[in-house]
């Protein structure tokens, strides 16, 4: 074998082995990704971002991390404390059900709300849909993964 | 969309898309030499000449990487927390593509040649994914106006029905004036857009409430119609446009979404029996479909006639071994047809010749980096804020996958041939744009600092079931 033919032999398996070197790079990058993502505290189920908040307390632009069973309202042994005068003590409760979530009014004086409209008893939930207790206006997303 | 919403320059470095751009790099000059050394010594030509490295065309690989390396820049000037992996993993299949057709005989292409012809689409994608990858930071204007886009999607679809050009007996390509260009390529996103949009509305009903029918669940009835009309939209493709990959693309994509959304595998299956009734239909009636499923199951009934394509991909592969014959010293000549050449190699076979010239080992790294981009797809999925977003990029990234995998499994003869693209390598506009917008969007996507969805309205779905009570 000739030193041309050699040559030409040790540029195809480069170009060969530097498409891998690449894919290897990219692997390593997406399994710390990964790692990282897997790592993270607590599987949330989804989060609950406050829109507007008049009285301060959840305080605007905070995101709270869901479990299955959420209560909502002004008494203070509920999960989010909603501390507003149209809220009632205990106000409505969020809960996670195998697919999908769903918003249970209980029994509030003025009304829980999905995108404006007014529920009564039990309604689905989709992420990105504004729930509405009193005057606070809160935004299911989906988790951070 | 907001395009303008704050000027102000926040540099924020990448520097993992940075360095595995320098990797991609090296590998195209790498490939370029193999490329101009092996041509040399088959042609006999003295292989010292010239000064510094010898490069097949060092001019047109040198703008492409400083194409890549330029959108890297105006990334990183604007600043925004976004995927780094992307980038470079196309950058990476845009240059084995311009490598393929710089080696191809360049009479296919016009006046320009094939191989700057396909430089100047390739940086052409390049800007569109730089362009909405920095611009686009609110998807309102996709989200608010999916029937909008679906109806643009349609009269698409129909002004090729009616104005388009046959060319090979597929009526694809629209010609308006001194444009010309494929819809098929730009519905597949119009298609994704619409569906992520009408799934993530109707989501809460069509996982919930179903209608029995024998061991299956339906969808409740109403909803049941625009799957109906997806099923009758890609059999009118088969049979009008006689285009069976674009049919099969987007009905492929249709059922994945579905299931994506409802993690129903139902769903699926009664689209999969759907679509076997009518294929099995349309196998009666139209001599194309027959043909195309006739040499699927047996080439070489037909080997210099319908099946040609196929048995001399198959040789291809075979004379390509596992190490490849090394680029530049395959037999994928194309207009003069020698032994061994594959017709409409350029748009329908690059997985063939790059199998004949890198060979199982270079036909798996490319593979890989497909795999790449599906995985970031779904990953910036996974952490999308609402459903929108969710289904969106998931529906984008298995566009380009599902899409590589139909022509790939179909050189293969894995599954029945369809003439369409394989992104970012196969030759050609329409898809190379379309693909740089998918891309594009992918990453725009992928910034979680981006602008809040907007405040979405009751749907009715939704109002339906409150009325109902509870579930």
């Amino acid at each position: 074998m000739d030193g041309v033919v050699l040559s030409i032999w040790i540029l195809r398996l480069l170009f060969l082995a530097l498409l891998y070197a690449f894919l290897w790079a990219v692997v390593r990058v997406l399994l710390r990704d990964l790692r990282a993502a897997a790592h993270e505290p607590g599987a949330e189920l989804g989060r609950l971002a406050v829109v507007a908040s008049p009285g301060g307390e959840p305080a605007p632009g905070d995101a709270f991390s869901l479990d299955a069973v959420t209560t909502l309202g002004r008494d203070v042994n509920n999960t989010i404390v909603i501390d507003d005068e149209f809220a009632s003590g205990n106000h409505a409760v969020l809960t996670y059900r195998g697919r999908a979530w769903y918003i249970e009014d209980l029994g509030s004086t003025n009304g829980t709300f999905v995108n404006g409209s007014p529920v009564d008893g039990i309604a689905p939930v989709a992420f990105g849909d504004e729930l509405q207790l009193g005057n606070v206006r809160l935004r299911l997303e989906r988790a951070r993964r | 969309m907001t395009l303008t919403a704050e000027w102000r320059l926040r540099p924020r470095l990448r520097r993992r898309e940075l360095a595995l751009l320098i990797v991609a790099s090296l590998a195209l000059v790498a490939g370029s030499a193999s490329l101009a050394l092996t041509r040399r010594y088959v042609a006999g030509e003295p292989l010292t000449g010239g000064p510094g490295l010898p490069l097949a065309n060092g001019t047109a690989l040198a703008i492409y990487i400083g194409g890549l390396l330029t959108a890297h820049g105006i990334l990183v000037l604007t600043g925004r927390r976004t995927d780094q992996i992307l980038l470079p993993t196309v950058g990476l299949l845009g240059g084995i593509s311009l490598l393929l057709m710089e080696r191809l005989p360049q009479d296919l292409a016009g006046g320009l040649g094939l191989g700057t012809t396909q430089l100047v689409w390739l940086i052409g994608s390049i800007a569109v994914i730089t362009a909405i990858a920095a611009l686009v930071r609110s998807d309102a204007w996709l989200r608010l106006y999916k029937y909008t886009w679906a109806a643009f999607g349609v009269g698409l679809l129909l002004l090729t029905f009616v104005a388009g050009r046959e060319i090979n007996g597929q009526r694809l390509t629209l010609v308006i004036g001194p444009l010309s260009g494929q819809p098929s390529e730009l519905l597949k996103v119009i298609l994704v857009v619409f569906l992520a949009g009408y799934l993530s509305e109707n989501r809460a009903l069509l996982v919930e409430q179903s209608t029995r029918l024998g061991p299956f669940r339906l969808p409740p009835l109403p909803y049941l119609a625009p799957m109906v009309a997806m099923w009758a939209i890609a059999l009118s493709i088969v049979v009008v446009q006689r285009d069976l990959g674009a049919a099969l693309l987007l009905f492929a994509v249709f059922l994945i979404l579905l299931y994506v959304t409802t993690a129903r595998l139902s769903f699926v299956v009664l689209g999969l029996v759907a679509f076997v009734a009518g294929g099995a239909v349309l196998y009666q009636v139209a001599p194309h479909v027959r043909t195309r499923i006739d040499i699927w199951i047996d080439p070489f009934a037909a080997s210099l006639g319908a099946g040609y394509q196929v048995v001399q991909a198959l040789h291809a592969f075979a004379r390509g071994g596992i190490l490849g014959t090394g680029l530049g010293a395959g037999l994928p000549d194309v207009g003069g047809l020698p032994p061994g050449g594959i017709p409409a190699l350029h748009t329908d076979f690059p997985f063939a010749a790059l199998g004949e010239e890198l060979g199982l080992i270079g036909v798996l790294a490319i593979l890989g980096l497909y795999l790449v981009v599906i995985e970031r797809g779904l990953r910036i999925a996974a952490s999308a804020v609402d459903d929108f977003r969710a289904i969106l990029a998931a529906g984008l990234s298995l566009v380009i996958g599902v899409q590589a995998f139909i022509i790939a499994a179909g050189n293969l003869k894995l599954i029945p041939l369809t003439g369409i693209t394989l992104p970012f390598i196969s030759y050609g506009g329409s898809s190379l744009l379309t693909n740089g917008l998918v891309v594009g969007l992918l990453i725009a996507l992928s910034d979680r600092g981006a602008e809040p969805p907007p405040p979405p309205t009751a749907s009715r779905g939704v109002r339906r079931l409150m009325d109902r009570g509870a579930p």
